[in-house]
């Protein structure tokens, strides 16, 4: 049977975006309000909407459904929040408090800051129970394990209600045969509580990470599960007739089951699909260097991928907690429509992190806010329509955003409202470009080499001058930008991770043999795993990579490995892989040093069909006279001069179309500014291609 | 003459800024810099800054440097002054000014584009030996315009003991290699006789020269990044902003001097003998406000031939941090900010201005962070509600011997998990676990326990916090941590260094603690049972089977105790982080054991009674 639709339904913290792709080519967005509260109440309003807009019964479209996925913040949250499970962790006498010592760091920025508290512990120091046991270096068992001691912490959690324990031992990764005793135990003892054992969810060297990340998802295991199960039997019940399939924050997805085991993979899963969407709008160019930036009301996240890999991190921290398990790296910092702007104890002008949220909101929502935002400035720099956002629907109050800049801002400082809010949109801007920077060039990537994709309402407003800056050349803004990670949602594969260790220094007699075998096992596993979720072996791919280093150092670099046979010979084309990492990432390698293996990753992925992409009827080079909006008076320049700019409606536009900038082109849900020395054209597939011609 | 003592006022910022004077050579008339620009150009200075941190950090193959995070990276402009500072090590923050100035006043104009300096000699402002310094002058259009400045904790300086360290040295002749400023590229030219002259002093060469060339990388890196600013800005416009920077970091730093009443406070402390027989050595602070500007002057006793000497550039360090416990200003930092507050070090020839030939290696710590706690103290006489408590002093133990897993290679390391210690309370909130110590104030990371035990043939039986060892107060000290380590298949060299083993770090506004013995640090032997506790600095040799265990100080607390609310006092208990006869005899708090309750009517009449 040939489906009909794909859904991609994304729960974001204020609003929860849904993409329907239709076979054939048509791709459709709606938006309803979050409800954190029971997220089916979010889902059963958006379904509403779709079958209103198509004309069919919710049940009808569901079953025509190829598949629904579900991008969820409801473990992002829950960190935030600090609203996970109680948690107790199970751990090597001696090394209870390695999650409260963090290796002995305070976060730079807060040096001298004397009201900067320490992280909020996920299990609380009485609840990490100390066991007699000790496994070492070469998996050796140094002291038996004490069972008494993990009985006596079931007693403890028990009395204490606790609802998740995580269970890590020293070098586990080595012998789990402790921490799998251990885990029997409990799930003898505590049936009913989520359990989290470290060799699993992150087996690789380092305790504190593996114990973080135990902890973490044990944290936020129960919740997740909880959500899941309603997730999964809401569409269930609407005659589903396939598994819902959740987003991961490895840019994959994986189903309910599998997520809730591993929770910690659900993450920070919301931005994570901006890569492979950014991909799929470029790779027909023959473009796979691409940065993508998504500017929402408070956050401004940033994803870099190279040559189609996109950027990973690993071992991280993580609103302050500690996590080894790969994740798409999103750096996010304080920079959106509603981030405010303020001045400091030294005089100068500041933009953010604080945000007002969608409640104050802006002033200019006229809601009560009276703080000066990003969104302010452009209304008064005239980039945004007085008319309001949203086609008109939601109105805009500028006398309250003129109030709030002159009043906070330009009096103080001594400038015109414009210059002011100028000011806001530079300092707001030169923000975003350190952030883009933190990702491209401290990584070792100029980001000259890359297409920018603009993601999220506010980012098109920015954009150009965003690339301008760094020396971008071509952005691409998708029409569905507001609802671009929905979208990579539903263009999204299986993805799982599989981890192991095997610490080895790469000399003459080194066994690398056995480095082949723990690859074996992984990807033993990464296949069964993959065929029980219905892939054929055509579907699957499976990616090896190796985590790297000279010896002495601490840093490693992970390399990306074809799947070859390793033994002593081929065991060179890998050491070659990995100097040549390094000389990309730091600019120098050492082919004469010695070199050390320290961790194993297979990435499984199971491929699935995409969706077509949308199509824009065909018009000529200038947009018809429909589409124009007339003039409004834009300021561009820092000195506060206004310049007469044509505003353009997209809905009106054509492929083909070509826009010169100084120029708006209105969206629904969003709003583009050309500025100077840019020309914007609407492709076929709906997405505006700026090039900066100047 | 009393002020009355206010917030410090916010100061809006000027309409339009002028440069007092023409900075630039050509320019005719004031550069006019907006506000906006000036929030750009800062910006960009702090994200040069971050990209040279993250070059070094990469790059660089001793752990000192990669793990620890023992460097400091800063800009100075022509004259030349501190432009930016990161939050790297406060140890480093102040000796890199007055080693700027000097390195700069050695070469005078011999300096040109491409060269390269570096220097580690505290008779030239250097602060220890082992903090190897890089300065790269920045020319735009043939005119100096920055220096880019690189200052690392290398693992070997040559010497007698690896690591730098010689408890028994009474010369600094006898600590390592001294490196006065010498041009190590000149013009461009790498100098390969000056280089080979210096590693071929220096153990682990191949450590020694690829940081150096990670120290080269991250000069490298600011240079490229501030010429781009120039070519963005220009040269009379960057100027104007960064004298605007600093004196707006002038006008914040004499606000909050402003705030405090006019007077002459005292604060002293006591550097502990941990072993060299000299006694007890008192180091005195004199801080006198007048208005908004500070003197600062330091009195200590004459300088000893044992480790623990201070060299002038050091101790300006030791004076700036305690500064900042008072100012707690939020980066960026500049070298406005000490325009108001002059400094007097005492006559040359004392622990705190020392004179060659003092050795000198372990000033970083002792007796820096007693000298911080006499000008932290002197403060809290001035504006107690802005201090914080003493921070745990460093504590630590330098391990070596020959690796059974390397084929009985030599290894040696400084640990640092051994010497992070509890951090003090605020007026705010509980002292930080595990964070410090003072001189560190955060800044370092401690390895991994696996990545350790991969790295030397040891088992670490214990990195934890102990009970009761912050201090008592209304907010409590940090808990200082134990580190128990056991050798592999061979003899362990253990070296103790630091002190802080009888005099526990102190507290503020009142507080007062009662088992000061646990707030201190120590080290204990346990050989087959048998237990052995050492408060002197001396080198022991543990054997398989025997076990080592070093112990860090706690935090200071802030505020009485006995009003601690009872509940915190509970979840302390509840936590282990505080004993039930601790939260007895310290606050006042009665917990029957046995049910974990508090009885409140005893509570009360303890606390009452208080």
């Amino acid at each position: 049977m040939a489906y009909r639709y794909r859904l991609g339904v994304d729960a974001g913290g204020t609003f929860t975006d849904f993409v329907l792709s239709v076979r054939g080519g048509d791709v459709r967005l709606y938006k309803t309000p979050s409800t954190p509260q029971d997220p089916t109440l979010a889902l059963k309003a958006g379904l509403n909407l779709i079958s209103a807009d198509i004309g069919e019964p919710v049940p009808d479209i569901i079953a025509a459904c190829d598949l629904c996925i579900n991008g969820t913040t409801v473990g992002l949250n829950a960190l935030l929040q600090h609203k996970g499970a109680k948690t107790g962790l199970i751990c090597t006498a001696g090394h209870e408090d390695s999650i409260e010592i963090r290796l002995g760091h305070k976060e730079d920025g807060y040096r001298y800051d004397a009201e900067y508290p320490p992280a909020k512990m996920l299990a609380e120091r009485y609840l990490r129970v100390p066991v007699r046991e000790r496994i070492v270096i070469d998996g050796s068992i140094h002291t038996p394990m004490n069972e008494a001691d993990v009985r006596a912490a079931c007693e403890l959690f028990r009395r204490e209600k606790v609802e998740a324990v995580a269970i890590s031992f020293v070098w586990s990764v080595m012998n789990p045969v402790h921490e799998r005793r251990a885990a029997e135990i409990v799930a003898e003892m505590l049936p009913d509580v989520f359990l989290s054992v470290g060799s699993e969810v992150y087996p690789q060297v380092r305790e504190y990470t593996r114990t973080s990340t135990a902890v973490v998802n044990a944290y936020l295991g129960p919740i997740l599960e909880k959500y899941v199960r309603r997730i999964d039997g809401y569409f269930r019940e609407l005659g589903a007739q396939h598994p819902v399939r959740y987003f991961q924050s490895n840019g994959g997805l994986a189903e309910g089951q599998v997520l809730s085991a591993r929770a910690v993979y659900a993450i920070n899963s919301g931005p994570a699909s901006a890569p492979q969407a950014g991909l799929y709008l470029t790779e027909p160019m023959g473009q796979r260097n691409v940065i993508t930036v998504d500017m929402g009301g408070t956050s401004f996240d940033i994803t870099l991928t190279y040559q189609g890999a996109t950027n990973v991190t690993r071992n991280m921290d993580f609103l302050r907690y500690r996590i080894g398990v790969p994740m798409i790296q999103v750096e996010s910092l304080g920079a959106g429509g509603g981030s405010i702007a303020w001045i400091d104890d030294f005089g100068l002008l500041n933009v953010g992190p604080q945000s007002a949220g969608a409640v104050p909101g802006p002033a200019c929502y006229g809601k009560g806010g009276t703080a000066p935002t990003v969104s302010d400035a452009n209304i008064m720099l005239g980039y945004l329509s007085p008319d309001g956002l949203l086609g008109g629907t939601f109105g805009l109050d500028r006398k309250a955003a003129e109030k709030a800049i002159k009043d906070k801002i330009a009096t103080p400082l001594g400038l015109s409202v414009e210059r002011a809010a100028h000011g806001i949109f530079t300092i707001v801007n030169t923000n975003m470009v350190n952030g883009i920077r933190r990702v491209s060039v401290e990584k070792g990537f100029d980001p000259r080499d890359f297409v920018l994709v603009g993601a999220g309402g506010a980012t098109a407003a920015h954009i150009t001058s965003l690339a301008r800056e760094i020396g971008i050349k071509r952005v691409l803004i998708p029409k569905l930008a507001s609802g671009f990670c929905a979208f990579g949602q539903i263009i999204a594969d299986v993805k799982h991770n599989y981890l192991a260790t095997r610490p080895m220094r790469l000399e003459a007699d080194a066994p690398v043999e056995d480095i082949e075998a723990r690859f074996n096992k992984l990807e033993q596993h990464a296949r069964a795993q993959l065929h029980g979720d219905g892939f054929k072996d055509r579907d699957i791919k499976l990616i090896r990579s190796m985590d790297m280093r000279y010896a002495g150092q601490v840093h490693e670099c992970t390399v990306d490995i074809a799947t070859f046979k390793i033994d002593a010979k081929s065991i060179e084309k890998v050491k070659t892989a990995f100097h040549a990492k390094h000389q990309q990432l730091f600019t120098y390698s050492e082919p004469n040093s010695l070199v050390e293996i320290v961790n194993l990753e297979v990435q499984a992925v199971g491929k699935m069909p995409k969706p077509t992409p949308p199509a824009t009827p065909k018009g000529s080079r200038n947009p018809p006279a429909a589409a124009s909006r007339g003039t409004r008076k834009l300021v561009l320049e820092a000195s506060g001069r206004s310049t007469v700019t044509p505003i353009y409606d997209g809905s009106k536009l054509k492929a083909g179309n070509k826009i010169k900038g100084p120029a708006v082109i209105e969206e629904p849900t969003t709003t583009i500014l050309i500025t100077p020395g840019w020309v914007a054209e609407l492709d076929e597939h709906a997405t505006y291609i700026l090039n900066d011609v100047a | 003459m009393a002020k009355t003592a206010s917030k410090p006022a916010k100061k809006p910022a000027p309409k339009q800024v002028a440069a007092k004077k023409p900075v630039a050579r050509k320019a005719a008339k004031p550069v006019v810099v907006d506000p906006i620009t000036l929030s750009v150009v800062r910006g960009v200075l702090e994200t040069t800054q971050r990209e040279m941190t993250l070059t070094l950090e990469q790059t660089a193959r001793s752990s000192v440097f990669n793990l620890a995070h023992d460097y400091s990276n800063a800009i100075f402009d022509h004259l030349p002054e501190m432009v930016i500072q990161g939050q790297d090590i406060p140890i480093h923050l102040g000796s890199l000014i007055p080693a700027m100035k000097t390195v700069a006043k050695f070469f005078g104009d011999d300096i040109a584009p491409g060269d390269v300096i570096y220097h580690n000699d505290p008779a030239y402002s250097g602060s220890h030996i082992v903090d190897c310094c890089m300065y790269k002058p920045v020319f735009y259009d043939g005119e100096l315009a920055f220096w880019t400045v690189c200052k690392g904790h290398v693992t070997d300086i040559g010497g007698p003991v690896p690591a730098g360290y010689n408890p028994n040295a009474t010369e600094i002749y006898a600590e390592g290699l001294r490196i006065p400023p010498v041009k190590l590229w000149d013009k461009g030219k790498r100098r390969e006789d000056v280089i080979n002259f210096m590693l071929t002093n220096m153990r682990a060469r191949s450590d020694q020269e690829g940081d150096l060339n990670a120290q080269f990388g991250a000069c490298t890196v600011g240079e490229r990044n501030l010429i781009a600013l120039l070519d963005k800005y220009g040269m009379p416009t960057v100027r104007a902003c960064i004298e605007e920077l600093k004196r707006m970091a002038d006008r914040h730093m004499r606000s909050l001097i402003a705030s405090v009443q006019d007077g002459v406070y005292h604060g002293s402390a006591v550097v502990e003998d941990a072993g060299h027989g000299f006694g007890d050595l008192e180091i005195k602070a004199t801080v006198t406000i007048i208005g908004d500007t500070c003197n600062i002057a330091i009195s200590s006793p004459p300088q000893i031939p044992y480790f623990i000497n201070s060299y002038a550039g050091n101790s300006m360090s030791g004076v700036y941090l305690g500064l900042m416990m008072f100012a707690q200003v939020p980066p960026p930092y500049n070298e406005g900010l000490y325009r108001c507050v002059t400094t007097d070090l005492g006559p040359m020839g004392t622990l705190c201005n020392a004179r060659e030939p003092a050795p000198h290696v372990n000033c970083t710590t002792t007796p820096m962070e007693t000298l911080t706690d006499a000008v932290r103290l002197a403060f809290e006489q001035a504006a107690p509600e802005r201090v914080l408590a003493s921070w745990g002093h460093a504590n630590g133990l330098n391990v070596a011997g020959k690796n059974p897993r390397r084929n009985g290679d030599d290894y040696v390391t400084m640990v640092l998990a051994t010497i992070i210690s509890g951090a003090g309370a605020t007026s705010k909130l509980d002292g930080w676990h595990a964070c410090g110590p003072l001189c560190c104030f955060g800044a370092l990371t401690s390895g991994d326990v696996e990545l350790l035990e991969y790295s030397y043939p040891v088992v670490i039986h214990r990195y934890g916090l102990m009970t009761d060892s912050g201090g008592a107060g209304y907010f409590r000290g940090g808990s200082g941590t134990a580190w128990e380590v056991e050798p592999i298949g061979h003899d362990m060299t253990a070296i103790m260094f630091g002190e802080g083993r009888r005099i526990p770090a102190m507290g503020a506004a009142g507080a007062v603690s009662v088992y000061t013995d646990r707030k201190v640090g120590r080290l204990e032997v346990n050989r087959g049972g048998v237990r052995e506790v050492v408060t002197k600095n001396s080198i022991i040799t543990i054997k398989p089977g025997e076990r080592v265990t070093n112990m860090n100080p706690g935090g200071g607390g802030y505020g009485n105790p006995k009003q601690r609310p009872i509940e915190a006092v509970l979840r302390d208990v509840r936590d282990r982080i505080v004993s039930i006869e601790a939260a007895r005899d310290e606050y006042g708090v009665i917990i029957d054991p046995a049910t974990a309750r508090v009885d409140m009517a005893a509570t009360h009449k303890l606390r009452g009674a208080a």
